[in-house]
């Protein structure tokens, strides 16, 4: 069942990729645990609360990423969340493909759940305003391929408030005060939960 | 918008010698320069004496990477005017050319600054940057190689071409770069850690040992590094996990990563105390270094 975005999650995403906008960046989509399906025998869609954003710079390197997948797999066990997708910006501004990085990690987080999804950004599209979604989404099918699907509003829990708070927000250059996963191994004391940025787009809602 | 000397209380001598440090930082932090830099030009200029013309080249390379190219014109102008036939210069007119993507101009404007000059390494770098920007990467690795063959010291060049190798995952390629590095940089812990990243990533039980050294060899250097720290620890880990190694190597590696373990959970305690979030994530890092060593032994 193909995933849904939250306006945090959304939001962090393109925060991160103007932070860095000169690197390749990616990170990791959370979503809640869900117990049930819906009665009727129609799956409830999974909804990405929220994103951890995890590398800029050089993204094809092992440790640094198992440490991430395991403290954020131990954070997500005790907040009732699941990992359920991975997100990346290439360096290059045109260059909006997974690439080996992303299948590979997108492989191991299928690992533990089977609906992962890769999601792109496609920096070309990226502005102040981001009127549409620049995003693109890719589901796994057999054969080991990543398709791409048609992403419009209904991909968002609330893609108008999505759209006015990621605008407003990169407006107001909150990209400055975003934490990864780098900035948190520079000095611990960065929290990769971003729970400031988490309060201000509460805040707009 | 308020000013930058409002908004921060800072004086136009401040402003100055920010610049000055995210010059000898090497920071690219673009949108500050600019911000900085455009004030200080417009509103200071005339105080700064001879440091205006290494302001103007620092403040229009950050104007390119932030789309101003109306301030990029502006300096590239000024820089112009007082030196009317620096290749230095051109160099920043080929990079204007390069942000607007008009990378054929640009190559020609360095093919001439070349046919002056044929030892010109910043024009040569720069051909090198726009293979990189239209995605030729096997042949920027090509001409980078063949610079360097040239220019052995350039460490920069080194370093870029470690990170493309390692983009391109030939990890062998890039440990060579890396090597290159440390050789000439003993002292530098980054470049340890990078090495042991990089041999950790390439797998295998010996390039696993190798990883652990350097990440020892790093910490060594700096023991507050703690990409050395996690490396020690999981490179350790997995030794010890290894169903090849001797029971010795096994039990010396449970050492290291234990003690490795209890470095890193004293550093997210000194780095936890005082705020409620962190306490979360002390929690979470004894949780995670548990759950491993039960998977290790």
């Amino acid at each position: 069942m193909p995933i849904k975005l939250t306006t945090q999650a959304y939001c962090k995403m393109l925060l991160h990729a103007a932070k860095y906008p000169h690197c390749a960046v990616n990170g990791l989509l959370v979503a809640e645990k869900i117990k049930e399906k819906k009665k009727d025998g129609q799956p409830v869609p999974i909804l990405c609360v929220d994103c951890v954003p995890l590398f800029h710079g050089t993204l094809a390197l092992a440790p640094m990423l198992e440490v991430a997948l395991t403290l954020i797999d131990t954070w997500c066990k005790e907040n009732r969340y699941v990992i359920a997708g991975y997100y990346q910006a290439n360096e290059r501004t045109k260059d909006y493909r997974p690439n080996q990085v992303a299948e590979k990690v997108a492989a191991r987080i299928a690992e533990n759940f089977s609906e992962t999804a890769i999601v792109m950004v496609d920096n070309s599209r990226l502005t102040m305003s981001c009127f549409e979604p620049i995003v693109a989404i890719y589901d796994h099918h057999e054969q080991k391929n990543w398709k791409s699907r048609e992403v419009d509003p209904d991909c968002f829990e609330d893609w108008c408030e999505a759209q006015k708070i990621t605008s407003a927000l990169l407006e107001g250059r909150n990209y400055e005060s975003l934490i990864d996963f780098d900035n948190h191994l520079d000095d611990l004391r960065n929290d990769w939960t971003n729970p400031e940025i988490n309060k201000s787009v509460l805040h707009l809602c | 918008m308020a000013s930058v000397s409002e908004l921060y209380d800072v004086g136009w001598e401040e402003m100055r010698d920010k610049l000055r440090k995210w010059r000898e930082d090497t920071n690219r932090n673009s949108e500050q320069i600019v911000d900085v830099g455009e004030e200080l030009i417009c509103e200071h200029g005339s105080k700064l004496g001879d440091d205006i013309w290494i302001i103007y080249e620092q403040v229009m390379i950050a104007a390119l990477d932030c789309s101003r190219d109306d301030l990029a014109w502006t300096c590239l102008q000024e820089l112009k005017k007082q030196f009317p036939d620096s290749h230095r210069v051109k160099r920043l007119s080929g990079m204007r050319l390069e942000a607007l993507e008009r990378y054929e101009e640009a190559s020609k404007h360095y093919d001439q600054i070349l046919q002056d000059d044929p030892t010109n390494t910043a024009a040569r770098k720069r051909k090198i940057s726009i293979l990189k920007a239209q995605g030729k990467m096997a042949d920027a690795i090509r001409e980078l190689n063949e610079y360097l063959e040239q220019f052995v010291g350039d460490q920069e060049a080194w370093h870029e071409l470690s990170e493309l190798y390692i983009n391109e995952h030939d990890y062998g390629k890039a440990a060579f770069c890396l090597e290159e590095l440390m050789m000439a940089n003993p002292h530098n812990h980054l470049y340890c850690e990078q090495y042991a990243e990089v041999k950790y990533t390439q797998g295998g039980l010996e390039n696993l040992e190798l990883s652990r050294k350097y990440f020892a060899q790093a910490l060594r250097l700096n023991n507050r590094n703690m990409r050395a720290l996690f490396g020690l620890y999981m490179s350790a880990s997995h030794i010890a996990a290894s169903p090849k190694v001797s029971a010795k190597v096994k039990r010396d590696n449970v050492k290291y990563a234990t003690w490795a373990a209890s470095q890193i959970n004293s550093a997210y305690k000194l780095a936890g105390r005082g705020t409620k979030e962190n306490k979360c994530s002390v929690k979470t890092v004894e949780e995670m270094l548990e759950s491993m060593q039960i998977t290790m032994s």
